[in-house]
């Protein structure tokens, strides 16, 4: 660690690795109920474990994204962060802000939290991905623009960097695009057409600005090519990405009730978003076939290929599988959107954050350049088990998905919801166990780093 | 795998090598068919040629699309004559299958081709 003040970096990582965990339990829970009613009724009903699941990944991806930008912007600025004291303040804000949140799902009715937290007075609840209390929105939006103002002022004091660049217009899209989680139209069609703004400008626009900064930041590091090189990836990849990414919102606009046109251009922009995830991929390889060093830790250079192999997997080839309009037409709303949802969200997400944690964590609690090698051999048994635990999740999905298209939306008597649901309960149970893999991938992250043994020189 | 001492990324036969990964990448992701006859063409004519990269990316090219075509191709007709589009088995197998299938080849080819823009020869894991 070459600043002090990346160590805030430290608690932002610990505390979205253990809300990770949270989230998996709940959707564990939820995929049991997919196949056990009422497993857990009326304790934990569906509708909640479901909004407990999504929140959590949302809220924990953030806490990696900002840890993530508190360890690296001081390395690319080269000076301290502007304030340390109040990037750890925030950190607490937030935690207790959506510790305080979930309890709220968890413990009163839906309507009850809506009321006590004075929803009406500003409504935005009610909404999928945005179902916190309006009051915890502020919060968000208070804690975000805290972290812009640090790490803005730490850049622009400092030594001024394509991947710092990249990274700080991504944090600035995603503070301007949470803004319209507040904007809550009586109109369903402007709701819907106003959510999207929200997600999927984040996931398919600017969040891939904030992944693509940090898998250039950890190839800078662990092979040393040129900076140079690597910074003209990252434009031509930013670049395609917002070309495609703005206007391939469209491919949510086809049923919603918005202007036919947008089948059309949704279609066409949508399907060249796999683009950038392929040149990502390429780009990873590229780097790491270059190398000029051999850095010790391999299990972070594991991380950073695998995020690029699978997010171009989950969001490229599962997102072209569903997103030309006459597709859609049939797979809108299935468990074809889970499977891909999942693995999107895993493949560039979540393993962008691991990835940096991996790099960044042995350095953080003190070794010299990365954790013990048979430590690293326990995280590399945790990414495979989990990555081809999430690959198996997605195919099983996938086939409930086809099926369900297929009983439900075809044919001359289509079936009902719930009697195609009792066809597909063999994927459901599949899914489940699949996801208790997932579980044992994730002890078997949380246990590599209480490994000990010699470390290897840098 | 080591690290590579000579940092320009340039050398002989290195072009050929990158057009090829990248035309059998077309051919799995743009224009089918048509990329292929490129592809096989360009590497009747430069069977001798005296850089060995590209020599090897061009035959590794041909003989992976080679499978590519048995697998993607005609394992479609097979299913078409046995049993047809009409039951559910068949969509789910199907699509799954290519799915599945047609990613891999693909993912190969970002190999391949990371390994040529980085003047590496390359072996598809096929035999
Ligand atoms: C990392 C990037 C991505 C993530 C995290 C992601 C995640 C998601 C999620 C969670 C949903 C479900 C939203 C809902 O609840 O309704 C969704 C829907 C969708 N995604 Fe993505 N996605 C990504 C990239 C892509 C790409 C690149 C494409 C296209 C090539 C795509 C195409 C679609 C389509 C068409 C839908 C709508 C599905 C429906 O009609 O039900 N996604 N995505
Ligand atoms: C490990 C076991 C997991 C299980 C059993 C599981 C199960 C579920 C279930 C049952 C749903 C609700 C689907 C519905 O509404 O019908 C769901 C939604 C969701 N889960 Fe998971 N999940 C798991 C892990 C994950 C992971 C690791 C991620 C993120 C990388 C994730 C991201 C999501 C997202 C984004 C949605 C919303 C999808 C959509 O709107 O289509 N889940 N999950
Ligand atoms: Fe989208």
């Amino acid at each position: 660690m070459q600043y002090q003040s990346q160590a805030v970096a430290k608690p932002y990582f610990i505390a979205a690795l253990g809300l990770f965990a949270g989230q998996i339990l709940f959707g564990l829970i939820m995929g049991l109920q997919y196949v056990m009613g009422d497993f857990l009724f009326p304790e934990i009903p569906f509708n909640v474990a479901r909004m407990v699941h999504t929140n959590l990944l949302i809220v924990w991806l953030l806490f990696g994204f900002m840890g993530a930008a508190y360890y690296m912007v001081p390395e690319e600025s080269e000076r301290e962060i502007h304030s340390p004291k109040l990037a750890l303040a925030l950190f607490w804000i937030f935690l207790i802000a959506g510790a305080l949140t979930i309890v709220g799902y968890l413990a009163v009715p839906y309507a009850t939290l809506a009321k006590i937290t004075g929803n009406d007075l500003l409504p935005t609840m009610g909404r999928e991905f945005l179902e916190q209390p309006t009051i915890t929105k502020i919060g968000i939006v208070i804690v975000v623009l805290g972290f812009l103002f640090n790490i803005t002022m730490t850049v622009l004091k400092g030594r001024k960097t394509v991947v710092s660049s990249v990274m700080l217009i991504g944090f600035w899209g995603l503070a301007i695009f949470f803004l319209f989680s507040f904007y809550n139209p009586e109109n369903l069609v402007l709701d819907k057409y106003f959510w999207w703004w929200v997600v999927h400008l984040w996931v398919e626009g600017v969040w891939e600005l904030i992944l693509g900064s940090i898998l250039a930041f950890v190839l800078i590091k662990v092979t040393g090519v040129d900076r140079e090189v690597i910074e003209k990836w990252l434009y031509i990849i930013i670049a395609m990405t917002l070309i495609t990414g703005i206007i391939g919102t469209g491919h949510h606009y086809y049923w919603i009730g918005a202007p036919e046109y947008w089948q059309v251009l949704g279609s066409i922009f949508s399907a060249l978003e796999p683009i950038p995830f392929f040149m990502m991929a390429v780009f990873a390889f590229n780097m790491v076939n270059q190398r000029r060093r051999e850095h010790p830790n391999k299990a972070a250079t594991l991380w950073a290929l695998g995020t690029a192999v699978m997010a171009f997997l989950g969001a490229g080839v599962w997102g072209f599988l569903h997103t030309l309009a006459p597709v859609n037409f049939y797979t809108h709303g299935s468990q074809i959107t889970a499977a891909h949802g999942h693995m999107a969200f895993y493949g560039a997400y979540v393993m962008i954050v691991l990835c940096i944690i991996s790099y960044s964590m042995p350095l953080m609690r003190g070794r010299a350049a990365a954790n013990p090698p048979k430590a690293q051999v326990v995280e590399m048994w945790a990414f495979w088990v989990m990555t081809i635990s999430m690959v198996f999740i997605t195919l099983f999905l996938t086939g409930a998905g086809i099926l369900q298209i297929w009983l439900q939306r075809m044919g001359d008597t289509p079936m009902s919801f719930m009697a195609g649901q009792d066809q597909i309960a063999l994927f459901y149970w599949l899914r489940e166990i699949a996801g208790v893999g997932f579980l044992i991938g994730l002890i078997t992250y949380f246990i590599s780093f209480f490994v000990g043994g010699e470390e290897q020189a840098s | 795998m080591q690290p590579s001492d000579n940092n320009s990324q340039e050398c002989e036969g290195q072009s050929l090598a990158v057009i090829a990964e990248a035309l059998y990448l077309s051919n799995l992701l743009l224009v089918p068919g048509l990329s292929f006859a490129v592809l096989l063409w360009l590497h009747l004519k430069h069977r001798k040629h005296e850089s060995e990269l590209a020599q090897s990316h061009l035959y590794e090219t041909v003989k992976a699309s080679l499978w590519v075509g048995v697998l993607l191709v005609v394992v479609n007709i097979l299913i078409f004559l046995m049993g047809g589009y009409e039951s559910a088995n068949t969509w789910l197998v199907v699509i799954i299958y290519f799915t599945t299938v047609h990613s891999a080849f693909v993912l190969l080819g970002m190999l391949g081709l990371a390994k040529a823009m980085a003047c590496k020869v390359w072996r598809y894991p096929l035999p």
